[in-house]
């Protein structure tokens, strides 16, 4: 568990997003979908999960549909809306600069002053 | 949702379970990790569209809360809307029942009223030109199903019951026919019936079967007396029909036109009404009602010249006796007052929203959207205003009691439904919707106060330093000045209205009406066919009247003023050359009995009244009054002259002027009015008025029995005194005053509560400020200018637009108006004086709170 990043609050749209980007999911499907592709890295509380997920839908980047699930039941599967992935692409920018931005303040050394 | 997180848990429990976990504790693990998810449904539902609702819920919860919490504002503003709703709530349902509402007859639209208009003269009265024309008309239109004839008629009945004196008409046999109504009992007429000696039959009301037959069942057939003829009962009408001009009606018989009236091409004494085609529309019916007259005036050019006929539609001229245009007035009016008490109302919220400001300043610091915050706002007042909109409906049902109670039974018959007006859903729902509408309208502004941008500034604050800040103080400002302006035009036209009526009422009618009984009835023609039967009946009564103790002095007329009805002749100077058929004048005709003038107080300018000389056999004697003698005499005495008169151009000597008296309205034009003497010409309609020492009921039945005493079976209309007949006539014009000033009242109250608010706040803002001049050694003088000074220039400011708009407004008024002109300089000046001293009396309270301010106290107040 040491390995385990904390999500920043604002980010797990980010990750829900891409985790629905990369295949239709339900509630629970993408869940393990950010551990997987966080590499572990990553755990969604599970509190956190449903309220973003309405939230998306709500704000036009997520839509629901009924489905029925691997095991047989019946899940709602959130998929992107063109607008969601449209926020995508700009979150992943933005994220990729910010990144780049710390990073290479991280790495300066005392003679760069 | 349970769903979709139940399938979450589900899921995660197998999973576990493939890890090698018991079922059982497989979904006990899942569920622990997934936590309470109560907590989060809150969340989800949250986020959801669903929070729509209870949010709404929870403003309307919060909303009244705040109402009460604050009993005196909320008291002041739902007093303040039901004011103003609840007039409009009143005025509105008369609107609507009496210009919206159709009438109660199968496509009333159609029906057509025809009205007889001179081309050159330019008058318009509403009975046809003539009997000939109105029957060739008949033939000749084809714009028109059916057309009918009608005149409002006054019967005797006899046996059955103590006589009585029925009011009802003479119509022509397709009259219910053309309107659409049914009997409740046997049928109408017969185009049979409608000739002379056609069958004597008859067709009661409702309410004449029930009072007078007792509903017999078997009236249909039956035989009545009526004027001593026998008549039989065909059909009843129900108490629903209505036909309101005419007025009250419980009895018709058919018209059955002689053939003397039927040849009669110079007047007519009824109306007549048609309904229109199906597809012909009022314009082309008009067009053609003017073209055959033209027709006719070619034809007949003695008597047809510039005479035509309009076409009017029925509904329009029931308007008209309704009294349409004064409905209309009292509509802009309380509308106006509406506005007042909003404005007033609104005035109160931001004083409260601005009070507020730091409570919501805490609260959007703490996380509330600026949406949410205006919705609850908006919320509050939307309740604010729905209370005030059931405190109003029921003002407004309480008013209409009143005003339903005002108008005289007589009035009744000539307004639609007997004036019976009705708090329906169509007014419930005027009330709802204005109430509604003007709280979101007025509603906003204090909810955008409340919810301004800047946080800082009022935490920042201490508590009772409220901001002045520029954009609220300013818009109350211009409510209260908007609100002056207002209720300055309200009071000028409302004045001007009450002085009209008042001018009216004060001008003399040429009479003295004061403690003079009246008494009309009508000699039936089978008993009184002869003049020397009238005669002796007319004098028997009136010896028998005059002796009785109270009685000062007493006589007859055959039609008394503001009895209801007057007759018009011809009439042409003798010795002058002869009008021609265009120019000929008419003038007012009655009999008058000798001490006639005496007993009515009607001043006698020059010669004498008729006296016993004027009897049978002797020359015609009149007399004129001083407008008849102005315009036919003008440069002469016209006393000695001869004057011809009437359809049989009879020819009476003139032997006395009278003055002119008004004889059927308060705001009558001069006419010219034209008496003989009654001994010479009996007449069978009379009307007995005997000026009495003082009022007492013993009168009314004294004199009734007096004339039963010569003719017991002679009905007698109820014996009233003469001022309660002008009354009634002028019903009307008296409910409007009264009305017109409640709603003076009404909107001045709501203009002086106004400027006290505006500058009670403003003494409140500056306490601090006046404890600092009042220390630096202002006088008590000083510190009331400046306090008052802001109030009374808003107040000059309002003055000023209010008149402004007002010279406009006044305008149409116009119609209404007697004895003054819509620009009345008295009226403007009086009402800017009183609002400029209304102001200073509102002011003074809080200027003498200034006053009293302790400067130590004041420098502390914070």
């Amino acid at each position: 568990m040491g390995n385990q990043a904390q999500i920043l609050p604002g980010t797990l749209d980010l990750l829900i997003l891409k985790a629905v980007s990369l295949g239709p999911l339900h509630g629970y499907g993408v869940l393990l979908r950010i551990e997987q592709i966080s590499r572990g890295a990553l755990l969604v509380e599970q509190g956190a999960l449903y309220p973003a997920l309405y939230r998306l839908v709500r704000q036009g980047l997520l839509k629901a549909r009924w489905g029925v699930s691997d095991n047989n039941r019946r899940a709602k599967f959130y998929e992107l809306t063109a607008g969601g992935r449209r926020r995508l692409r700009e979150e992943e920018d933005g994220w990729n600069r910010l990144a780049a931005a710390i990073g290479s303040a991280l790495k300066a050394r005392p003679e760069e002053v | 949702m349970e769903e979709e997180l139940r399938a979450h848990i589900e899921e995660r429990a197998a999973d576990l379970e493939r890890t090698g976990v018991s079922k059982a504790e497989a979904e006990r693990r899942a569920r622990i990790e997934f936590g309470g998810y109560q907590r989060f449904k809150e969340e989800c539902r949250e986020v959801s569209g669903t929070h729509f609702f209870e949010a709404l819920l929870q403003d309307l919860h919060f909303g009244l809360r705040m109402l009460r919490k604050s009993p005196g504002f909320t008291a002041a503003a739902i007093l303040t809307l039901a004011l103003g709703i609840g007039t409009n709530t009143a005025i509105f349902s008369y609107v609507d029942a009496w210009l919206i509402k159709p009438l109660p007859y199968p496509q009333a639209e159609k029906l057509m009223v025809f009205l007889s208009h001179d081309k050159k003269k330019g008058w318009t009265n509403n009975s046809v030109t003539s009997t000939a024309d109105f029957l060739d008309f008949q033939h000749l239109n084809t714009s028109f199903e059916q057309t009918a004839a009608w005149a409002g008629w006054n019967f005797n009945l006899t046996g059955d019951g103590p006589p009585a004196f029925v009011e009802g008409g003479r119509v022509s046999w397709n009259y219910f026919e053309t309107l659409g109504a049914k009997p409740i009992l046997g049928r109408t007429f017969t185009a049979e019936e409608d000739k002379p000696g056609g069958g004597h039959v008859a067709v009661l009301g409702q309410g004449l079967w029930q009072s007078r037959f007792a509903s017999d069942p078997r009236i249909v057939g039956r035989t009545i007396k009526i004027d001593d003829e026998t008549y039989t009962v065909i059909g009843v009408m129900p108490g629903t029909f209505q036909f309101p001009l005419m007025g009250i009606a419980n009895l018709w018989t058919p018209m059955a036109l002689n053939d003397k009236e039927t040849a009669d091409r110079n007047s007519s004494w009824f109306s007549a009404f048609g309904r229109l085609k199906p597809g012909i529309t009022q314009t082309k019916a008009a067009a053609e009602s003017e073209a055959i007259f033209a027709r006719l005036e070619k034809e007949y050019p003695q008597t047809n010249t510039n005479a035509t006929s309009q076409v009017s539609s029925m509904i329009e001229e029931i308007g008209k006796n309704e009294g349409t245009t004064q409905v209309m007035i009292c509509f802009w009016i309380v509308a106006l007052i509406l506005l007042i008490a909003c404005a007033n109302v609104a005035n109160l919220m931001l004083v409260r929203a601005t009070r507020r400001v730091k409570e919501f300043a805490v609260r959007r610091a703490l996380g509330a959207t600026k949406g949410r915050l205006t919705r609850q706002v908006l919320c509050e007042s939307l309740l604010l205003f729905f209370f005030g909109g059931v405190a109003g409906t029921l003002f407004g049902a309480w008013g209409m009691k009143w005003i339903h109670s005002a108008i005289p039974d007589h009035v009744r018959g000539y307004l639609v439904n007997y004036g019976e007006v009705n708090l329906d859903f169509t007014t419930l729902g005027f009330t709802l919707g204005i109430a509604l509408l003007c709280g979101l309208v007025f509603g906003l502004a204090p909810a955008f106060e409340g919810s301004r941008a800047d946080l800082n500034t009022p935490l920042k604050e201490s508590s009772g330093q409220a901001s002045e800040s520029g954009r609220g103080a300013r818009l109350r400002r211009i409510l209260v000045g908007a609100e002056i302006a207002l209720a300055v035009v309200v009071l000028i036209c409302t004045t001007l209205l009450v002085r009209s009526f008042l001018i009216s009422v004060r001008s003399s009618p040429g009479f003295n009406p004061a403690n003079v009984m009246v008494a009309q009835l009508q000699l039936p023609k089978t008993r009184y066919r002869q003049e020397k039967t009238m005669r002796n009946f007319t004098e028997q009564a009136l010896e028998r009247i005059r002796a009785l103790p109270q009685v000062v002095s007493a006589g007859a007329a055959s039609s008394v003023p503001f009895g209801g009805f007057g007759q018009v002749v011809l009439i042409a100077a003798v010795g002058k050359p002869a009008p021609k058929p265009e120019e000929r004048r008419g003038a007012r005709f009655t009999a008058a009995s000798t001490d006639y003038f005496s007993a009515m107080q009607i001043g006698l300018v020059k010669g004498r009244e008729f006296t016993s000389e004027d009897g049978p056999g002797n020359s015609p004697s009149a007399i004129i009054n001083q407008t008849l003698a102005r315009q036919m005499w003008p440069n002469e005495d016209p006393i000695g002259q001869k004057i011809q008169y009437g359809e049989q151009h009879n020819i009476a000597t003139i032997v006395g002027i009278v003055t002119d008296i008004k004889m059927s309205q308060l705001r009558a034009r001069p006419e010219r009015q034209m008496y003989v003497s009654l001994t010479q010409f009996p007449s069978p309609s009379l009307g007995f008025v005997a000026r009495t020492a003082g009022h007492s009921t013993e009168m009314e039945s004294a004199i009734r029995d007096e004339i039963w005493a010569v003719d017991r079976d002679q009905p007698v209309s109820a014996v009233e005194p003469l001022d309660t007949l002008i009354m009634v006539t002028d019903a009307r014009n008296r409910v409007l005053t009264k009305l017109m000033v409640f709603f003076g009242v009404i909107a001045t109250f709501l203009g002086a509560i106004g400027i006290y608010g505006v500058i009670a706040h403003q003494v409140q803002q500056r306490t601090h400020e006046i404890g600092i001049r009042v220390a630096l050694g202002a006088s008590p003088v000083q510190v009331v200018r400046m306090v008052l000074g802001q109030g009374m220039k808003l107040a000059g400011i309002g003055v000023g637009v209010g008149i402004a708009a007002a010279l406009g407004a006044a305008r149409s008024l116009a119609s209404l108006l007697y004895g003054v002109t819509p620009n009345d300089p008295a009226t403007f000046t009086g009402v800017a004086l009183l609002f400029g001293l209304v102001a200073a009396a509102a002011g003074y309270l809080p200027a003498r709170r200034a006053m009293r301010v302790d400067p130590v106290v004041a420098l502390r107040h914070e």
